[in-house]
């Protein structure tokens, strides 16, 4: 037979035996990338060869398939305890054969953790809420994302969410956001590296998650990763305050303009600072659940086309900028701006990130002020934006305003010591 | 028990050879020299993770069980690819092919396009807990003499981390090594003695390094082995790390394979059998505790408990003569962290007296061919450790157990079970590098002569045979060639580079001594002094300043006698020797003087 479409005639791990140069060579079919058909030979390795140059002499039917639901999902439907809610990326992903990327698992936490542990990380449950990549989230999901926790939190459950790294900050303060006085724990986590690997970080993150949420009364919805490049701690972060700082290091998430909450160390010791809200169960917890979508996030930098910036901020009802240094933005551009000032909400921000907006400096900055343009303190752009979505969403245009440079949940402060 | 002969005992020998190059790193931009400057550490943790076929590989599993920590040097020729903190990159061009063109020079069918594996490795040599592997040609053969060798594979690894130390569950780690590329050529079990293995070892190693690019550093290459004789499983045998070592480690591992069949044997005609190899401990902490043992007291002090155990049928091949059963049991308990094992047939000692084993065999109700072990450990590893023991025994009654082996010294030690092919999966972050037709035509052009081919160059050039070959063995080739080039005396300057083996770092001070060899400002005699002592090559070139002063004098003495020149022209030379010789006998080299005058005589005739 020649080589053509092998996948649409050949099962993955069908046993096949080729001839290429000359030789016969068998081996477990895996899949094809292009032009080429990728085998398992005995000995583990995996070849390739380029369609030409094969002719595949036999094909026998593949093994039969594993088994993958050994797993029973420890203590479900009791009260207490931790849920574990996946909702895809790295940290719930696994290496899928056939097409050779990262794809997310279906019950992540069988495959992360033997019974052993699960039993000593005591009662758990787990439920995939979706299975996608945290760039593909969208505030659909966020809203999804709240409602499941506060339904779990209703049902007495602390919340433990496994996030893809990229968008983890967005999805932790939307969750803040919308739920006022959480009456449990939720904490967010992921991993750098890709549980597939002996090195990933996925397991003593989760654990110190799990940790976190099931033993301690820490009221900000945080994230939890780690602190170092080593397995030495984890660090809890406020989920109004983190901020992804690098592509690819386990310690890439940072609290910025706030101290971490705590850390976790790898005996699973959490100390915690003084920082944290305490979870106060005399106040009702709140559900907030929507989202205004025409927000919008606009980083500001000079050579910025005046029609292109003032046609994206004529379609939003809100606008979060991201200025230069203490926020600021060129003046021709105020001027424009201060046509919007009863009619939609802008923030400014900085994209210094670290320390305030303060528009009283320079005269732009007042210019700024007086075209109705809010400072946002030492709001990070991104949680402004989320902010903004909220507010719009669930109360009127005046209370919104009135409310986005407020602190609501920590996300803003006047005082800062580093 | 009759010893098993040669020709019974049918070795099957198969080499792993690993070539580091030299340049680039494998999956960045760091370079393989250098790592010598520290710059601070990181520490983690691995765990076994499912394979391709989700089975957690067993060689895998057993690393974690020890818990261990692995900490790493940051050096600086390590960057974030090392630290596990960056994905790979994709490996430059030249590394690849000089990967192709070993493969090529083994004759090998070169793959369509190469395919990134990552085997599992958790003893934390890699800080990804992979290493990264891809075969780039198979079904080769190396001509040996008379013989093929198969080559069954050439692959394009990356290099472990450096281990530089281990205390208790920490294992300490340089990552100056880590990621430097490997061609790794494995063997058929062709070769069928301990010395055929050294000899193809070296061969092919003068072949491979014809390449260039390989480090020539001793620790640069490195064997692993694979052995299996009749009666007994394969047994890998890793970090062989000279030729020298495979011939001696090769027959002292042939001898105890040899034993474990005949063991075999003999627990088949006792009538060992499934039954026996169920080990019960019996805690005898208390009365243990009473005798007068120093090593069981102090266990006893550290929270240890004391337990005995029966070892039916073993009396005799736990530890007599050839028969060390025993200490296979003790490897076994190694890897656990157990360190304290004793049996009965290296007791009396250890303090435990005849009367001791008495009571012991007394109390376990010993027969006469029964053996027993005694064993001190807390009593959390009482299930690990049963395990182990029984499952070594139930591998005694078969013979050689599959194993993975470390050479340590001429002998080889107990690691982990042999892995299996299930801990190999595809490594994601890099894409199928794809051979080109003319990639692959370009490198059969490039490939470099044969080593018969280059002994011949070597020859045409001057310098002797042997010396050629050993050059070829030793990776000195291309620096005499140079030397030679430059400054001639091929048969001092082979035999002398051959003879001190220089490395990168000595071969500045290697090219001055040949160059002042060569303007005759230090006579060969001097040559070894000389590089061993490189403060003193400054003190000949200072003097040298003295040799030019002198000859300057010889020019002038000469050029006094010029209207004698012009009247007897060469005739004129004898006089003025003599005359010029009164004055620096003994201070310069007669050869060198007449050349001075005969220059300088030849230059005033011209003049004319």
């Amino acid at each position: 037979m020649q080589c053509g479409d092998v996948s649409e005639t050949i099962r993955f791990m069908s046993k096949v035996t080729l001839k290429w140069k000359g030789m016969t060579i068998s081996g477990r079919f895996i899949n094809e990338i292009g032009d080429y058909v990728i085998i398992k030979l005995d000995n583990g390795y995996n070849m390739s060869f380029r369609k030409s140059s094969v002719e595949i002499l036999e094909v026998l039917e593949p093994p039969v398939e594993r088994n993958n639901n050994n797993h029973k999902s420890s203590h479900k439907n009791e009260s207490g305890g931790v849920v574990i809610i996946g909702t895809g990326g790295t940290i719930a992903s696994y290496v899928d054969y056939k097409t050779g990327a990262v794809k997310p698992l279906k019950n992540f936490q069988e495959a992360l953790f033997n019974t052993d542990e699960l039993e000593a990380l005591g009662n758990i449950e787990d439920e995939i809420l979706f299975n996608i990549f945290s760039e593909d989230m969208d505030p659909e999901h966020w809203i999804e994302m709240a409602r499941k926790a506060f339904e779990k939190i209703k049902s007495g459950r602390a919340v433990v969410f496994a996030h893809g790294t990229d968008t983890m900050s967005f999805s932790a303060s939307a969750v803040s956001f919308m739920i006022e006085n959480n009456h449990l724990p939720v904490i967010f986590t992921g991993s750098q590296r890709s549980s597939d690997r002996p090195s990933s970080d996925a397991y003593f993150n989760l654990k110190g998650a799990i940790k976190l949420a099931a033993t301690t009364d820490v009221g900000d919805i945080s994230v939890v990763m780690h602190s170092d490049i080593s397995d030495d701690f984890l660090s809890i972060h406020r989920g109004v305050r983190v901020r992804k700082m690098h592509t690819s290091r386990r310690d890439a998430f940072k609290s910025i303009n706030d101290n971490e909450l705590g850390r976790i160390d790898h005996m699973l010791n959490v100390k915690l600072n003084d920082n944290y809200r305490r979870i106060n169960r005399e106040k009702d917890m709140i559900l907030r659940d929507k989202f205004e979508r025409k927000v919008s996030l606009i980083y500001y930098y000079p050579g910025i086309d005046k029609d292109v910036f003032l046609e994206q901020v004529e379609k939003s009802k809100g606008v979060i900028i991201a200025g230069t240094g203490l926020g600021h933005i060129k003046n021709d551009l105020v001027s424009e701006l201060s046509q919007y000032k009863d009619d939609k909400i802008i923030g400014i921000t900085s994209q210094c990130l670290y320390g305030s907006v303060n528009l009283n400096v320079y005269s732009t900055g007042r210019n700024m002020l007086s075209a109705g343009l809010v400072p946002l303190k030492d709001m990070l752009p991104e949680v402004a934006y989320v902010k903004l979505g909220f507010l719009l969403g669930n109360f009127q245009f005046q209370k919104a305003r009135e409310l986005l440079n407020v602190d609501l949940r920590g996300e803003i402060s006047d005082r800062r010591t580093n | 028990m009759r010893y098993l002969t040669d020709a019974q005992t049918n070795v099957k020998i198969g080499l792993e050879i690993h070539f580091q190059l030299k340049g680039e790193k494998l999956f960045c931009k760091c370079t393989t020299e250098g790592g010598d400057q520290k710059f601070g550490s990181f520490w983690r943790k691995l765990r076994a993770v499912s394979g391709e076929a989700s089975m957690v590989d067993k060689a895998a599993v057993q690393e974690m069980s020890k818990e261990r920590e692995f900490h790493y040097d940051i050096t600086d020729n390590s960057c974030l690819v090392e630290f596990d903190e960056e994905p790979p990159h994709i490996p430059s061009e030249e590394n690849i092919n000089a990967s192709i063109k070993a493969a090529l020079l083994l004759n090998c069918k070169i793959v369509d396009a190469i395919d990134f594996m990552r085997k599992i490795v958790i003893d934390g040599s890699n800080t990804s807990g992979f290493q990264r592997t891809a075969i780039v040609g198979i079904n080769g053969y190396f001509q040996h003499g008379n013989k093929r060798i198969g080559i069954s594979t050439v692959c394009l690894e990356e290099e472990a981390s450096r281990k530089i130390d281990e205390r208790e569950n920490k294992i300490f780690y340089s990552l100056d090594r880590l990621g430097i590329p490997l061609i790794e050529v494995s063997t058929s079990p062709d070769i069928s003695s301990p010395q055929e293995a050294k000899e193809v070892a070296r061969n092919l190693g003068m072949l491979i390094r014809r390449i260039g690019k390989i480090q020539r550093d001793v620790d640069s290459i490195r064997q692993d082995l694979n052995i299996s004789i009749n009666g007994g499983n394969r047994v890998e045998i890793k970090g062989v790390q000279s030729l020298s070592a495979i011939e001696v480690v090769l027959e002292n591992e042939i001898k105890r394979q040899k034993s474990l069949v005949e063991i075999s044997q003999i627990l088949k005609q006792r009538g060992f059998n499934q039954g026996d190899y169920k080990i019960e401990f019996l805690d005898i902490t208390y009365e243990a505790g009473k005798w007068n043992s120093n090593i069981i007291r102090k266990s006893i002090e550290q929270g240890n408990k004391i337990f005995i155990f029966r070892l039916p049928k073993l009396k005799g091949l736990l530890k007599n003569g050839n028969y060390r059963l025993g200490r296979e049991l003790a490897d076994r308990l190694r890897v656990l962290g157990i360190g304290g094992m004793m049996h009965s047939d290296e007791l009396p000692a250890y303090g435990i007296t005849e009367n001791n084993i008495v009571w012991i065999r007394q109390i376990l109700n010993l027969k006469e061919d029964d053996a027993f072990g005694i064993i001190t450990m807390p009593e959390s590893k009482l299930s690990s450790v049963r395990n182990s023991i029984e499952e070594r025994l139930e591998q005694a009654l078969e013979g050689v157990p599959a194993e993975t082996r470390a050479a340590v010294g001429d002998e080889t030690r107990f690691m982990r079970p042999l892995p299996g092919s299930s801990r190999m999966y595809p490594e994601t972050d890099v894409p199928l590098i794809t051979i080109s037709d003319e990639q692959l035509e370009r490198n059969i052009k490039d490939l470099p002569k044969s080593v018969e081919e280059r002994i011949l160059e070597l020859e045409s050039l001057g310098i002797p045979k042997q010396e050629a070959m050993v050059s070829l063995d030793l990776g000195t080739d291309e620096i005499i060639e140079g030397i030679v080039k430059k400054y001639g005396n091929p048969t001092v300057s082979s035999s002398f580079i051959n003879k001190v083996k220089p490395k990168e770092k000595d071969l500045e001070r290697l090219e001055i001594l040949f160059r002042m060899l060569s303007q005759g400002k230090i006579p060969k005699e001097a040559l070894d002094e000389l590089y061993q002592n490189p403060e003193k090559i400054q003190e000949r070139i200072a003097s040298g300043d003295e040799t030019v002063a002198m000859e300057n004098r010889i020019r002038e003495i000469v050029r006094s006698r010029k209207n004698l020149i012009l009247e007897r022209g060469d005739n004129a030379f004898k006089p003025i020797m003599g005359e010029v010789m009164k004055e620096m006998r003994g201070k310069l080299d007669g050869q060198i003087i007449s050349k001075i005058v005969r220059e300088e005589i030849d230059k005033i005739i011209h003049e004319k």
